[in-house]
C-alpha cells in the first residue's frame, strides 16, 4: 500500500523586493523558499493514515524543482514520509501547472500508488490546477478541496466530504486510486523539529530525470506549456497619507484636500 | 558497637581517683546474652540499611551517565563548606536555617561521638589493647556531647513548633499541578513522615539525656561518676529532678535497663530506616551539594548527535545526577515559593515537578527488574507523571535552582522534558510558528534579514559593519532591540553613548541571527543548534576584540553556552560597558537626575550573570536615588517572558507575573520610574503598567533611555522620517496560448 504525495517548494517575497530585469519573475535574491502550506496538509493526512493502519503503508513525497528543493523534501522525511523523489531537468524551467501535472503523472505511473494526495493550491502561484492536471493525465477519478476524508488503506472506495461556496460540505464516494487535492484545516500538520530534520539527512532523496518517468525535454517547459507569463509587475498603487496635528489642524487639513480634489 | 546515640559524662581525676576510671561505663551489670541481642539487633539494623543504601545505588545507576566527576576534591571542600556554614539554609529563612544548623551540629557531633566510643570499644581495644576514652579526654567529650544533644532538641523543637503553629502554606505541600480527585493529589503522607521523623528523632535526644540522669542517680554512690557529673550538665540536672521526686540508686537502675533497650532500638532502627525515608536526605542532599553544577540553567546540556530521541521521555533518560537531585529534595518549599509562575496560579510547583518525578523513579527504578519501556514513560496524566502543562508554564527564571538550599537542579530537568514535548509536537500552536518563523528568517518577529538594521537609518552617524572592516567592540544586538519599535528607541539611544564616548564599534548586520538562548530554554534543541553555529560562523569572520550587548539574553547563551559550540568570546552587557565609560568620564554627564527609582534585576543578567551592581551604580551616578523592591538581586521576581513564554499567551483572567511585580513597585512610595535593563522587561512592565491599573503612577525606563537624558549631544540629530508602507500587490500577466483539451 502506498501514497503518493505531491509537494512544492513556494517562494515567499521578501521585504522590498525587486523585479527581475527581464520582467517576468521577482528577482531570485528577494525569494524565501519554503514547504506549501496546503502540502504540510496533505502530508498529515498520508501520515495519519501511515499511522492508524496495521498494514505497512508507504508515504512517498515527490516534487518538481531544483536542488534547493531537497530542503523541504527533508522536511517532509522529518516529518515521517519514508522516502522522496525529486525530478528536474533545467529543460522544466518555465512549465506550467499542466506540464507539471503530466510530470507527476509520469512518476504515479511508476510508483503505481494506491492514491495520490496534493494540496488544493501552491501559495506562490495559485493555479490550483496541478493536481487536477495530474488525475487527467493518469486518468483516475479526482476530487478537488477535499475537507475531510474515510478512506480504508487498500480499500477501492474512499467517502470524502469536499468544501463547497457558502460553508457547504459535498459528500462524495469516490473510487480508488484516485487523486485528491486537500484543503487547509483537514487535520493539524505535526511540528517538523530541526533535529528531525537533521536526522533525515539520511533518508534517501531520489532524483529523477525526465528520462526515467518516459519524457522528454520536449513534453515540459515554456514552450511545451499551455500558457506562458508575459510579464510580472507591481500595480500603480494609491497613495496613503497621515495626517497630524491637533483636531482643528487635521480638519482644517481634510478640507483643503476636498478642496483639492474639487480643484477648487 | 556502642549502646546510644545520645551519651554523657563525669568528672576529672582528684584524690585517689585514677584517671582512667572516668568513663562511661558500658553493658555494666548486661548478661552477655543480652549484649550479644543488642548486636545482633545492631547488625540486622546495619543490614537493612545497606541494602536500603543497595537499592538507591542501583537505582542512580539506571539513569545515564554524566560527566560531574571532574575535581572531585574541589567538589568535595565545597560541599563541606556550604554544610558546615549553612549558608544556603539560612537564606530567606533564618529560623529554619539556624534551627536546622542545631539539630545538623547536632547530630554531627553525637554521631562522631558514639563513632569514637565503638572505636575504641569494637576496634582498638579488642584488637590492639588500646584505649583513650577516659579522663580529660572523656569529660570534654561528655560536655561537648551533653550540650549537642541540648541544641539537637531546641532545633527540633522550633521544627515542631513551625509545622503546628506557623502554618507555612509551604509545609502543607498542596499540589497546584493536580485536582482533588487525582490519584496522587493527597500528600498527607508527608506531613505524617514528618512528624513521625521529628517525633523519632526527638524521642531518642529526650531519652539519651533521661538515661544519662538514670545512670548518675544509679551510680550516685561512685565518686568517679557522681563527682564529675557537672560535666554533663543535662543529665545532672535531671539526675538532681530525679532524686528530688524519690527515685532511689536502685530503682534509677531498674527503670534505666527498660529505657535502654528503649533507647537503643529506637537508635537502631532508626538508623536503619535511613535509605527508605526522609532521613537519606543526610546523604543525598550532601551528594546533590558535590555534584552542583555552577552553570546549571545558565548553559543547558547539549543533545548528542547519536542520541535517538531529543530529551527525556523515560525515567531512564534522566542522569544519575538527575536521579540524585530527585533524592536530594528536602521539600522545604523555598523554590516553589521564589517560583513566578507559581506566584500567578500557573499549574507548575518546581517542588512538585522534582517530588513526581521521585515518586515516579522509586516506584519504577527501585525494583529488581526495569519494567517495559512504556511504563517508564514521564509524560502524562497519570501518577507521577508530568503534565505538559506544567512544563510550558515555566519562566526558566532559575529562581527555583537558585534558593534550593540542597542544590536541586530543576531547569536543565524542566528543559530537558520539553525537549520531548517540541519532538512530539506538543506546544502552543503560536510557539510552534514562532519557531517555524525564526528557523525560516533568523528572528522571532518574522522580519525580513533584510530590516535587521533598518533602526540604524534614523542615526545621524553610519554604523561600522563588523563584517567588512575590524572593530574593536562588536554590538550583538539582539531580535527585541532590533525589531521592536519601542526597543529600537532604545538601541539607537545605546548607539548614541557608544559614538560619543568615540567607541570603535560595529554591527554584524544581516548576518546576526536571534541569538538562540530563548529558543533553547523552549528546548527546540536542533533549531538552537543552527542559530548557535550560523552566529558562531558569523562572528568568527570578522575581527573584534570583544562583545557588547543590550539583550540579557543573547548576553547568557553567548557567554554561557556558544562555547560548546566553539564560540569562545569575551562578552559584557552593556551596563558594565557604560558604567566604565561614565568612571572614565568619557561620557560625561551634563546633568543630574534626581528621579525616585527602582530597579527590576533581568534573570538572565543578574541571578544567571550575577550582574546586579553595574546597573545600580549607573543609577547612583546618574543621581537617582534607588529604593529597592522587596525582591530584588537573586530573589529578583522574572517578568514572565523568559523560556519562551514570551512567544506563548499568558491564560486570560488570571494575574501575570509581570502584574504581580508592577504592584510590589507600586508599593514605593514617590517612585518615578520602574527602571529595567533588558529590551523584554521594557516590553513586558510597559504593557504591565497599563493592564495592571498604574499608569500615570510612575514610568517605565531602559537604563539606558536615563542615562541618554544626562547627556549632551552637540550634532544635530537626523530628522525623523514616518514612513508609511503600503503593501504591496504583484500581478502576473498570463497568456493562453491554446484551448486545453486533455483526456
Ligand atoms: S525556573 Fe522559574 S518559573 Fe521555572 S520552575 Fe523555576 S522558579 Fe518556576
Ligand atoms: S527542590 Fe530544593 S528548594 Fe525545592 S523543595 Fe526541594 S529542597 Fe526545597
Amino acid at each position: 500500500m502506498k501514497i503518493l504525495v505531491a509537494v512544492k517548494q513556494v517562494a515567499a517575497l521578501d521585504e522590498d523586493f525587486e523585479i527581475r530585469a527581464d520582467g517576468k519573475d521577482v528577482e531570485e535574491d528577494f525569494l524565501l523558499y519554503d514547504l506549501n502550506e496546503w502540502d504540510d496538509f496533505s502530508l498529515e493526512e498520508a501520515m495519519k493514515i501511515k499511522e492508524s493502519s496495521d498494514a505497512e503503508v508507504e508515504v512517498i513525497v515527490v516534487s518538481v524543482g531544483p536542488d534547493r528543493v531537497d530542503e523541504s523534501l527533508r522536511k517532509c522525511l522529518a516529518k515521517g514520509a519514508d522516502r522522496a523523489i525529486r525530478v528536474w531537468d533545467e529543460a522544466i524551467q518555465g512549465s506550467d501547472a499542466i506540464a507539471i501535472g503530466q510530470i507527476l503523472a509520469a512518476v504515479a505511473k511508476k510508483e503505481a500508488p494506491d492514491m495520490v494526495f496534493a494540496g488544493v493550491q501552491s501559495s506562490d502561484q495559485s493555479y490550483a490546477s496541478t493536481g487536477i492536471a495530474t488525475a487527467a493525465y493518469l486518468n483516475w477519478p479526482h476530487a478537488a478541496v477535499v475537507a475531510d476524508l474515510q478512506y480504508q488503506p487498500g480499500a477501492n472506495k474512499a467517502i470524502i466530504r469536499r468544501e463547497l461556496e457558502g460553508g457547504m460540505l459535498q459528500e462524495v464516494e469516490i473510487n480508488c486510486p484516485a487523486v485528491l487535492t486537500i484543503q487547509l484545516g483537514i487535520n493539524k500538520p505535526r511540528y517538523a523539529s530541526l533535529r528531525g530534520i537533521k536526522q533525515a539527512a539520511a533518508k534517501p532523496i531520489e532524483e529523477v530525470s525526465l528520462a526515467d518517468i518516459g519524457l522528454s525535454a520536449g513534453n515540459v517547459g515554456a514552450d511545451s506549456s499551455m500558457s506562458r507569463v508575459r510579464r510580472m509587475y507591481i500595480p500603480a498603487k494609491g497613495r496613503a497619507q497621515m495626517i497630524e496635528g491637533t483636531l482643528a489642524e487635521q480638519a482644517a487639513k481634510i478640507i483643503q484636500i476636498i478642496n483639492e480634489f474639487k480643484g477648487a | 558497637m556502642n549502646n546510644s546515640i545520645v551519651s554523657n559524662a563525669s568528672e576529672v581525676s582528684a584524690s585517689g581517683i585514677n584517671a582512667s576510671d572516668i568513663t562511661r561505663i558500658l553493658f555494666e551489670n548486661f548478661h552477655p546474652n543480652a549484649v550479644h541481642l543488642f548486636y545482633v539487633i545492631g547488625y540486622i539494623a546495619i543490614a537493612v540499611f545497606l541494602y536500603g543504601t543497595y537499592v538507591q545505588i542501583r537505582k542512580y545507576h539506571r539513569g545515564q551517565a554524566d560527566g560531574s566527576w571532574g575535581e572531585l576534591l574541589h567538589r568535595f571542600f565545597d560541599m563541606v563548606k556550604t554544610m558546615a556554614t549553612h549558608r544556603t539554609l539560612v537564606r530567606r529563612d533564618k529560623s529554619a536555617g539556624r534551627a536546622h544548623g542545631l539539630i545538623f551540629l547536632g547530630f554531627v557531633l553525637l554521631f562522631v561521638g558514639t563513632s569514637i566510643i565503638t572505636l575504641e570499644y569494637d576496634i582498638l581495644q579488642p584488637l590492639f589493647g588500646l584505649k583513650f576514652w577516659y579522663g580529660h579526654f572523656y569529660l570534654w567529650f561528655s560536655l561537648v556531647l551533653d550540650l549537642a544533644g541540648l541544641g539537637l532538641i531546641v532545633g527540633l523543637i522550633y521544627m515542631m513548633y513551625r509545622r503546628k503553629w506557623l502554618k507555612l502554606p509551604k509545609l502543607d505541600y498542596k499540589r497546584v499541578d493536580r485536582q482533588a480527585g487525582d490519584a496522587d493529589f493527597d500528600r498527607s503522607q508527608y506531613r505524617r513522615e514528618d512528624w513521625a521523623f521529628l517525633w523519632s528523632f526527638i524521642l531518642i535526644a529526650i531519652t539519651g539525656f533521661i538515661l544519662e540522669a538514670t545512670r548518675l542517680v544509679w551510680l550516685s554512690g561512685r565518686p568517679v561518676v557522681w563527682d564529675y557529673r557537672m560535666w554533663s550538665p543535662v543529665g545532672a540536672l535531671l539526675a538532681h529532678l530525679m532524686q528530688a521526686i524519690g527515685f532511689s540508686a536502685d530503682g534509677a537502675g531498674t527503670f534505666r535497663t527498660g529505657l535502654w533497650w528503649f533507647h537503643g532500638v529506637l537508635s537502631l532502627t532508626f538508623i536503619a530506616f535511613i535509605p527508605y525515608s526522609k532521613i537519606k536526605h543526610i546523604f543525598t542532599a550532601a551528594a546533590s551539594l558535590m555534584f552542583k553544577d555552577p552553570l546549571a540553567g545558565r548553559r543547558l546540556p547539549r543533545v548528542p548527535d547519536d542520541q535517538k530521541t531529543a530529551g527525556y521521555k523515560s525515567i531512564t533518560d534522566l542522569t544519575w545526577k538527575n536521579l540524585l537531585h530527585l533524592d536530594a529534595c528536602t521539600k522545604c518549599g523555598r523554590c516553589q515559593e521564589a517560583c513566578p509562575a507559581n506566584a500567578v496560579g500557573a499549574p507548575l510547583s518546581p517542588r512538585d515537578v522534582i517530588l513526581s518525578l521521585r515518586e515516579f523513579a522509586n516506584h519504577a527504578l527501585s525494583a529488581k527488574e526495569l519494567p517495559k519501556e512504556a511504563e517508564l514513560d514521564i509524560h502524562g496524566k497519570g501518577v507521577g507523571q508530568v503534565f505538559m502543562e506544567t512544563l510550558w508554564s515555566c519562566r526558566t527564571c532559575l529562581a527555583c535552582v537558585e534558593i534550593c538550599p540542597v542544590a536541586v537542579e530543576h531547569v536543565p530537568i524542566i528543559v530537558q522534558m520539553r525537549r520531548n514535548l517540541v519532538e512530539a509536537g506538543e506546544m502552543e500552536p503560536l510557539l510552534e510558528k514562532t519557531l517555524q518563523t525564526i528557523h525560516k528568517t533568523g528572528n522571532s518577529f518574522g522580519e525580513s534579514k533584510r530590516k535587521r538594521a533598518s533602526w540604524t537609518k534614523e542615526l545621524a552617524f553610519e554604523i561600522k559593519d563588523a563584517r567588512k572592516e575590524a572593530v574593536d567592540m562588536l554590538w550583538f544586538v539582539g531580535d527585541y532591540a532590533s525589531f521592536d519599535p519601542r526597543n529600537q528607541k532604545v538601541t539607537q539611544g545605546f548607539a548614541r553613548l557608544m559614538h560619543k564616548a568615540g567607541i570603535d564599534f560595529g554591527l554584524l548586520f544581516e548576518g546576526e541571527l536571534n541569538a538562540g538562548n530563548d529558543v533553547r530554554r523552549v528546548g527546540e534543541e536542533g533549531l538552537y543548534e543552527f542559530l548557535a553555529t550560523s552566529n558562531i560562523q558569523s562572528l568568527d569572520d570578522c575581527d573584534f576584540k570583544s562583545i557588547v550587548t543590550t539583550d540579557p539574553h543573547s548576553y547568557n547563551t553567548i557567554r554561557n553556552e556558544y562555547p560548546d559550540f566553539g564560540g569562545t568570546y569575551e562578552i559584557q552587557h552593556y551596563s558594565t560597558v557604560v558604567k566604565k565609560l561614565i568612571e572614565d568620564g568619557r561620557l560625561p554627564l551634563a546633568k543630574k537626575l534626581n528621579y525616585k527609582v527602582t530597579f527590576h534585576d533581568p534573570c538572565h543578567l543578574g541571578r544567571f550573570n550575577k550582574g546586579y551592581d553595574a546597573p545600580r551604580d549607573i543609577l547612583k551616578m546618574l543621581g537617582c536615588e534607588l529604593v529597592e523592591m522587596g525582591r530584588n538581586k537573586d530573589n529578583s521576581f522574572c517578568c514572565g517572558a523568559g523560556g519562551g513564554r514570551i512567544w506563548i499567551p499568558d491564560p486570560v483572567g488570571s494575574e501575570k507575573p509581570s502584574q504581580n511585580r508592577m504592584k510590589e513597585a507600586a508599593v514605593i512610595e514617590g517612585l518615578q520610574v520602574f527602571v529595567v535593563s533588558c529590551p523584554k522587561d521594557l516590553t513586558m512592565f510597559e504593557d504591565a503598567l497599563k493592564t495592571s491599573g498604574y499608569e500615570g503612577q510612575f514610568i517605565v525606563r531602559e537604563l539606558i533611555e536615563l542615562i541618554d537624558e544626562c547627556m549632551e549631544y552637540v550634532a544635530p540629530e537626523k530628522e525623523v522620517v514616518e514612513e508609511i508602507l503600503i503593501s504591496q500587490v504583484v500581478i502576473q500577466d498570463v497568456v493562453v496560448t491554446e484551448s486545453i483539451s486533455l483526456t
